[in-house]
């Protein structure tokens, strides 16, 4: 309940609060689109560097390949559940099921962030690899929402002006993964003494950067809300709140049987929580245009996010000192 | 001042389908087209703005083409197509310029 507490009165969540209130009051207030893309390349930067240093520092264990292991499965694995469950309990049809799950498979890079502050501060420290971890979650679920899209033909033939492999490049190569991926490797080759320099740049301003994306973030949560929520119906929000805790215990069992430790459990509990609304939207777009915007990215960025941010984080640092060895 | 007549095709697309309808328009043969961003509007009981999605994957833009009438047929048949799939409405109409070597 402390923890919980903690987290509602931290500056990020407030500023998120601050952005969700006033898109939904209709204010006016924008962070300018050009502005927000330079603050989420920083923070990309920001967590790939940190984590590639940290990695560099700690030899390569079976705890963090098994990490690795999990990730991939989670990924594949949370789509087939999150279609179903929308299939079965909303009037979602087959197109916008598959497109949805897909965002439930991927992870949410800024809940992780403020989960990763949250796991810290209750003195549990997590592995720099999963950062990787987290990147590599991106997109296997993708892949299962395309199968699951396609099963019953319902993502059509390919689409006029399509070419091959853009929708590979759209996956692999999407700023998000080649940002995060590549702030990895350079951590990774530069290690401790050579991260000291930049440090000033990516350590001391972090959380003040974090505040101003998460005001972003809650400006855009709440106007997706206002403008998309008619197009769910009650069995699908409902969704959006009950798909996180659904991923969470797999996550949960998943960790205990694999025998993570408890900083790993809570981050990699919190990555299959999360819902994709960056990388996987757009590959949507490419893959599967005939689901509708509206719906998975209502869910996934107006629903599951800010209930993530505000009561999931403290459950599942919680899950995760609950299950970790 | 002699002004020739040409055809002006004008789409209002989804920004993720831009490079798909770029090449329709290229395979089509016309000689040039402009892409503009589109800051908000409101179709489909759906109002949308461009500082409004994170992912931008809901971004709009305008693509413009001018070009001969034989051209723009051929890009209309392709068109018709990727609007079947993607989020964005068509216009085409006759416009007069002054250089006709550049369409």
């Amino acid at each position: 309940m402390a923890m919980a507490l903690e987290t509602l009165s931290s500056p990020i969540i407030l500023f998120f609060a601050l952005g969700l209130l006033a898109a939904l009051a209709r204010s006016e207030m924008t962070v300018p689109e050009a502005f927000a893309k330079g603050l989420a390349i920083y923070l990309m930067m920001a967590i790939g560097l940190k984590g590639g240093v940290e990695m560099a520092a700690n030899p390569l264990t079976g705890e963090v390949i098994r990490a690795f292991g999990a990730g991939i499965v989670l990924s594949f694995a949370l789509p087939l559940v999150a279609f179903a469950a929308l299939r079965l309990t909303s009037g979602i049809d087959r197109v916008d099921a598959a497109a949805s799950a897909a965002h439930y498979g991927s992870i949410s890079i800024v809940t992780f962030v403020a989960a990763t502050e949250v796991v810290q501060a209750t003195g549990l420290m997590p592995g720099g690899h999963l950062v990787a971890v987290a990147a590599v979650m991106e997109t296997p679920a993708i892949i299962t929402a395309l199968l699951l899209a396609r099963q019953a033909n319902a993502a059509g033939g390919p689409v006029a002006g399509s070419e091959r492999g853009e929708l590979l490049r759209e996956v692999m190569l999407n700023a998000s993964v080649v940002v995060l991926v590549g702030a990895l490797i350079v951590g990774w080759i530069i290690g401790p003494e050579g991260f000291e320099p930049t440090k000033p740049f990516f350590v001391a301003p972090f959380q003040g950067v974090l505040c101003l994306f998460l005001l972003d973030m809650g400006l855009s949560a709440g106007r997706g809300l206002r403008q998309g929520w008619r197009q769910l119906d009650v069995g699908a929000i409902t969704f959006g709140l009950y798909m996180p805790l659904i991923s969470a215990a797999v996550a949960a069992a998943l960790c205990w049987v694999l025998a993570l430790a408890p900083g790993d459990s809570a981050l990699l509990i919190t990555l299959a929580a999360s819902a994709s609304y960056i990388a996987v939207p757009a590959a949507m777009r490419l893959a599967l245009p005939k689901a509708k915007p509206a719906i998975y990215l209502t869910l996934s960025l107006g629903v599951t996010f800010p209930f993530n941010l505000t009561f999931g984080i403290p459950l599942y640092t919680a899950m995760g000192q609950w299950v970790g060895s | 001042m002699k002004l020739y007549e040409k055809q002006r095709l004008e789409i209002i697309l989804e920004r993720m389908a831009a490079k798909r309808a770029g090449r329709i328009l290229e395979a089509a043969g016309v000689s040039g087209y402009t892409v503009l961003p589109a800051l908000a509007g409101f179709g489909g009981e759906t109002k949308w703005q461009r500082d409004a999605d994170i992912s931008a994957s809901r971004d709009m833009v305008v693509m413009v083409v001018i070009a001969d009438a034989a051209e723009i047929d051929v890009a209309l048949d392709q068109m018709q197509d990727l609007l079947a799939d993607h989020i964005g409405v068509l216009n085409v109409s006759t416009v007069q310029v002054m250089r006709p070597d550049l369409f």
